[in-house]
This record gives C-alpha cells, structure tokens and sequence, in this order.
C-alpha cells in the first residue's frame, strides 16, 4: 500500500499543474506581506480606530501572527480551487490518459488503487497547506516580527499575549487540512463519475460557491439548511483563536468533516469498484 | 456671657465650614505635586470590560512636568486615555471654576469635595468631581463627565510613597462598542455570539511599581513616538 501511495503520489508532482498552487501561494503571500509591510499601518489603524479614541495603543500588533491570520482569513475561499486542480484529475486524469485499463489489469485491487489514489490527494492537501503555513508565518517573521494578535470574533475584541498564538495556528492550520481535505473529497468524487478532470474541478468550486451563497442569505429557509452545509464548517479553524476555546463545538465540526470524508470517499470507492472501464 | 460666646463660637464654626475656598485646596494639591519634576514607572495594566479579552500588560510610563508623557512596553498594552493619570495637572488644565461641596470620608481619607467646571467650551470636559485628601493634598477619587466618551471614574491608591503618586488606579467607564473590520465568515463561525448591549460599563486597572523620581529623564525620550521593542 505504500509502495502504490508513493507511485500516486510520483503521479502527481510529475504534472506540472500541481506546482501552480504552491507557486499561487510562493507569489500571492509575500505579496500581501509586503504591501501589509508598507501599507499595513494604515489597515490596523482604520481596524481599531473606534478603540483608539479610548485606548493609548502601545506596541506593534503588525506581525507575523496579524498578517498570517489575515491570509488564512482572505485564501479560505481561494484555496479549494487549488485543491481541485489535483485532486479532480486523480481518477480522471487516468481516464483522459487512457490509462485506467492498465493500471486496473495489474495485481492489485481495485480498493487499493482508489485508497492510494485518496489517501495521495490528502497528502497533496496537507502539503499545500503547510507550505502556506510556512510562507505566511516563516516569510512574516522575516519581514515583521512576532508580537500579539488582535482578533474580532461575535463582537468580542481579543488580544492573545506572544506565547499564546504560535499553537492556535498549529491547530488552525491543521483544521484547515481537514477542511480543505473535504474538497479534495467532493472533487475526488465527481472525479470517479466522469473522464475529464476538468468537469470535477467547476462542479466542485461551483458547489462550493452556491453553499457559501446559500449560508450568506439571511433567510430562515436557508439558515435551516445551513448546519447541514459542509462549507460551513470549513471556517471553523478561528475557533482556535477564541477565549476559551469551545472544545465542543471544534469536535462537532472535526467530526463533521471527517463524516463528510469518509462518506464522500465511501461514495467514490463504491463508485470505482462498479465502474465498468469503457476507454 | 458664656452663652453669648458659645452662640459666637458656634455661628463662627458653621461659617468656617461654609467656606473652604476650593481655590486654595486646588493649590494645595498642584503645589504638592509640584515637588515632583519628573518620573518614571512601570505599569501592570489589567482590562475588565465584557467585550473586550486582553492579557495582563506591563508598561513603562515617563513623566515631566508640566506635561511630557512617554509610554514604552516589551510587548503590545493599551492603556486608558482618560484614565490615564500622570499628574493632576493633566485634570485641571485650561480656566475653571471650583465650587466646593462638602466634605467626605472616602476609603480612609478624609476628602474635600470639589466639583471643577471649564470655562473653556472647547475642551472634552463637561464637569469634574475631584476627592482631596487636604491633610496630605493628594487626589483620591475623580468623577469627569466628557462630551465625547461620557461619565468616568479614577480611583486613586497611595502607598507608602513620599511623593503625591498613587500605587493604583482604579479606572471605570462607559464603555461604547468597539468595532474592528472583520471577516463574515469568521463571524459565522464564531462561538461567541452573545447578544452584548451596545455600550457596557468597563474598569481598567493600573498597578505602578518601580518609582524612579526627581532623578533627570531627558526630553529625548519624549519626543520618541510610544515604542515597542521589536522581536
């Protein structure tokens, strides 16, 4: 099994269109680290202008932490796309090569090949968003420093003191994975039902687009859908920045997600081991 | 005769109590302070307001007369602007009228209440409450009502401190909500939507410690811009 996830995953850092969301993500950081870098003074200011006509301001909250939680923030939308560039193309893809035949007549279980095929695109998933986690912590630390961050969450204003940030976003990033490990399912899914990898890719984003959309709409319709929607959930890593952290509700929304990636990767495999190979 | 005299000694004593002259107590206390030149302390700053959760946060606090102020921190703090006390200067700025009220004990000490009155309108102060305690001109309790942030109190603790300034400061006020820019769906997904009143009542407390007075504090360190050190 190992031998056939490192074959995967050989697979998929031979495609060239797997770097774009790493080199998205080398470009688009420190771009918004440096303009933050400038200009950031600017945004803080306009953020905390109703508090600083009480409150004297002493001290730099313009660090790595603020920028890195500000992009985790802004690229929770813009990531999935990135993940289904790959993940949509792993069933696909072997579709559109021609190649499902033969990697199908080999010894190995058809179970086994969707797993590995799965389990790649997690690993995919992981590393992209520790390279963003690398990026935005490692090159803001470079550039501002550390120090504490201000968050705002349900009117409540929170400063975290230095030693109590770097292992909410340990947590943070790590929900993040789970999260984005559902997109990776749902275009994993729709990569089993057809042939082009391109047709997972916009179903997926557009999926996800239409549930953001439905959650946004203040309707009671849709507020009673909305627990039921998996984008939902997917920001639930800021629950990692709250005073005190809701343990309750972050194993609600972990097991959440993990139901919706086993269901979702149930759905593909059943899928796959039926599928009758015509190309 | 004695009842004559006693009727004298009674009418006299009443008058007496009538007339403090609020002016002179105000002098008394800005002449204490005046012993001091300069300052500098460090500050434990500890917020008590409901939407707002911020750590313990040390500071240093530089002072000149009549009114240089520098404030510096290792780390990030935020200290109250109105109840940011260096002096009593800084509550008695400008022309004002001072009425005296009465007399009160207030946390053991033995005040004169003076309410203060600008003459200036363009001022933030509506009208001040100032506690003084006259055996030891030393500022106890402050009651301001502002046009911007509305009605605070600073509540002044004295140690064993030879020089008129205080220990701790005890700061409460009204707090109006304070918003910052933020994501909606990080607001969606918050765990603490409460439904908070738009304005709460709030307290800042501030411990000083370390004194350093009367021993020089050039005028470079007041015109740095309230730093940081930077990690």
């Amino acid at each position: 099994m190992i031998k056939l996830i490192n074959i995967e995953l050989y697979k998929i850092f031979k495609k060239w269109r797997t770097y774009i969301g790493f080199i998205a993500i080398a470009i688009l950081v420190p771009v918004i680290e440096f303009a933050l870098q400038i200009e950031g003074h600017k945004s803080l200011d306009f953020m905390t202008r109703d508090l600083q006509q009480s409150f004297i301001f002493v001290g730099n909250l313009l660090n790595t932490y603020f920028v890195s939680y500000l992009i985790l923030n802004s690229l929770s939308v813009h990531i999935p796309f990135l993940i289904t560039l790959v993940a949509g193309d792993l069933l696909a893809g072997e579709a559109t090569a021609g190649t499902y035949r033969l990697i199908l007549t080999r010894p190995v279980s058809r179970m086994k090949i969707v797993s590995s095929k799965f389990i790649a695109g997690i690993i995919y998933t992981f590393l992209l968003i520790l390279w963003l986690a690398i990026v935005s912590l490692g090159l803001g630390y470079l550039l501002l420093g550390t120090g504490e961050l201000m968050v705002f969450r349900g009117g409540i204003i929170m400063v975290f003191a230095k030693n109590d940030i770097l292992w909410r976003f340990l947590l943070a990033y790590g929900f993040a994975v789970l999260s984005m490990g559902v997109v990776a399912s749902l275009a994993f899914l729709f990569s089993a039902l057809v042939e082009n990898a391109i047709g997972p890719i916009i179903t997926t984003m557009a999926i996800i687009i239409i549930f953001l959309i439905i959650s946004a709409i203040n309707v009671d319709l849709f507020q009673t859908i909305k627990p039921y929607l998996f984008t939902s959930y997917m920001g639930s890593w800021s629950m990692f920045f709250d005073k005190p952290i809701d343990t309750y509700e972050i194993v609600k929304s972990t097991l959440i997600m993990l139901g919706h990636i086993a269901g979702l990767f149930g759905l593909a495999s059943y899928i796959f081991y039926k599928k009758d190979i015509l190309t | 005769m004695k009842k004559v005299f006693l009727l004298y000694f009674l009418i006299t004593t009443i008058c007496f109590a009538q007339s403090k002259d609020p002016n002179v107590i105000i002098k008394n206390l800005k002449d204490t302070f005046q012993k001091v030149k300069d300052y500098s302390a460090d500050v434990d700053i500890k917020v008590d307001v409901t939407f707002l959760k911020v750590p313990e946060m040390k500071a240093k606090i530089y002072f000149k007369q009549p009114d240089k102020m520098h404030i510096e921190s290792d780390g990030f703090a935020m200290l109250p602007k109105d109840g940011l006390y260096t002096s009593p200067l800084s509550l008695l700025g400008g022309e004002f009228t001072a009425i005296y009220a009465k007399d009160e004990l207030f946390e053991g000490h033995n005040t004169s209440v003076v309410k203060i009155i600008p003459l200036n309108d363009k001022g933030d102060f509506i009208l001040s409450t100032l506690w003084i305690d006259q055996s030891e001109n030393l500022l106890c309790k402050v009651e301001s009502t502002t046009k911007t942030n509305g009605t605070f109190t600073i509540i002044l603790g004295y140690g064993n401190n030879k020089f008129p300034l205080p220990d701790n400061i005890e700061f409460s006020f009204n707090a109006v909500r304070l918003k910052l820019s933020h994501n909606s769906m990080e607001e969606e997904n918050s765990n603490n939507k409460k439904d908070n009143p738009d304005s709460s009542t709030g307290k800042v407390f501030l411990t000083y410690s370390n004194y350093v007075v009367n021993k020089g504090i050039p005028d470079s360190i007041f015109l740095k811009k309230a730093k940081t050190s930077k990690n």
